[in-house]
């Protein structure tokens, strides 16, 4: 009941935002892929395909190959999902993903107290999905104010975010809170 | 970048250099300001920090108003105001509250919340609960047409009941939505107290003058 008058879009949004779980059965469809991969190729190479029978026919083997291929398709996600940026958070830093639906918009940038509002070149310029923007940055721990900046003019608060309260030089600004997940 | 705010960041003073928390590593400490506004920001700060208010913020305010463009005056009341919300926020929470608390706090007091009832909320809450996020909720239902006595009740009941700020962030999405789609913001922050938690009783409470 909390998403009627959403947008398809915003909907679409929170949805690419949430984190990617891998379910239990992907170990045994990995296998069954690598399974299926050394029958083929056993047709073509014969014995060179010898030692990788042996370790899949050893259930132990098996495992330890099934693991080791979950953790390289999993770093490859966490190279490519902003949320796994947690991964390399440190000294109270948290991945925040900012997201700004402008379809018309030529430039998109995000500045905030965590980074001295854009002075000095430090905006973080966002790349455009379609209409999407989005930039993922690595944002201490506290409470935030923060703002879009569209094509370079244009200050936006977040749609999705609190309002932030304060004098705000008349310009609407936006509240992030990022908890420190190590504590 | 605008001429305004190019000359604003012409102008000449490394206050930021001279603040304890902005140290020589600070790369803000090489950003300008004009002599007469400086020092009137340094007096704000050195008043803050004999009052044991954090003073990151104010310097945050006072980059912000650079950020966007604003002359010297209008930076200037836009610290000592933020300064003199924070120092009603320190107040009312007391030296248990957290430099993030007090921020939030004066958000909630700028927007019209009596910094008593955010003393409230803290004793209510106990000394382990942050109250940053309840506060940053609290100011923007406010700011959305939440009557300060309604809101104030919601969100003391929400924090009352053990509502995560992930739920009481989802209060506030629900909230803001129902206002867009026309809701009267008290009745939207009402109803949506009472789902936020399944014992979370909006009416809990002592009730505060609207």
């Amino acid at each position: 009941m909390a998403d009627w008058g959403r947008t398809t879009l915003e909907l679409i949004v929170e949805e690419l935002q949430q984190p990617v779980k891998l379910d239990a059965s992907f170990e045994r469809r990995v296998m069954v892929r690598v399974r299926r991969l050394y029958a083929a190729q056993r047709k073509h190479r014969g014995r060179w395909f010898g030692a990788a029978a042996a370790i899949v026919e050893r259930p132990a083997w098996a495992a330890a190959l099934a693991a080791g291929v979950v953790a390289i398709a999993t770093i490859g996600i966490l190279r490519v999902r902003p949320w796994a940026d947690r991964a390399v958070a440190a000294n109270g830093r948290e991945p925040v993903q900012f997201v700004l639906v402008a379809p018309a918009a030529h430039s998109v940038a995000v500045v905030g107290d965590f980074n001295n509002w854009g002075l000095g070149d430090s905006a973080l310029v966002a790349t455009n999905h379609q209409g999407v923007w989005s930039v993922t940055a690595a944002v201490p721990a506290g409470v935030h104010r923060y703002a879009f900046v569209v094509n370079g003019k244009q200050w936006v608060a977040d749609p999705t975010a609190p309002r932030s309260s304060g004098d705000d030089f008349g310009m609407p600004s936006s509240a992030l809170v990022v908890e420190d997940s190590i504590k | 970048m605008s001429n305004r705010k190019t000359r604003s960041l012409m102008l000449v003073v490394g206050l930021a250099a001279s603040v304890a928390t902005a140290g020589a590593q600070d790369p803000r400490a090489g950003l300008k300001l004009d002599a007469t506004t400086s020092a009137a920001i340094r007096a704000v700060v050195d008043s803050a920090k004999a009052q044991g208010i954090p003073v990151e913020p104010l310097m945050e305010k006072m980059y912000e108003g650079l950020g966007k463009g604003a002359d010297g005056p209008r930076i200037v009341a836009a610290v000592r105001s933020l300064a003199a919300e924070m120092a009603s926020a320190h107040r009312a929470l007391g030296t248990v509250a957290s430099a993030d608390e007090i921020k939030a706090g004066a958000s909630a007091v700028h927007a019209g919340v009596p910094a008593v009832e955010l003393g409230k909320m803290k004793k209510q809450s106990g000394l382990r609960r942050s109250l940053t996020l309840p506060f940053t909720v609290l100011a923007d239902i406010v700011s959305r047409g939440v009557p300060v006595s309604t809101a104030a009740n919601a969100i003391r009941a929400l924090v009352g009941a053990g509502a995560k700020d992930k739920e009481i962030n989802e209060f506030q999405r629900n909230v803001k939505v129902d206002i867009e789609q026309g809701a009267p913001p008290a009745a939207a922050a009402e109803t949506r107290a009472k789902g936020a938690t399944p014992s979370a009783k909006p009416d809990g409470g002592s009730e505060i003058d609207g």
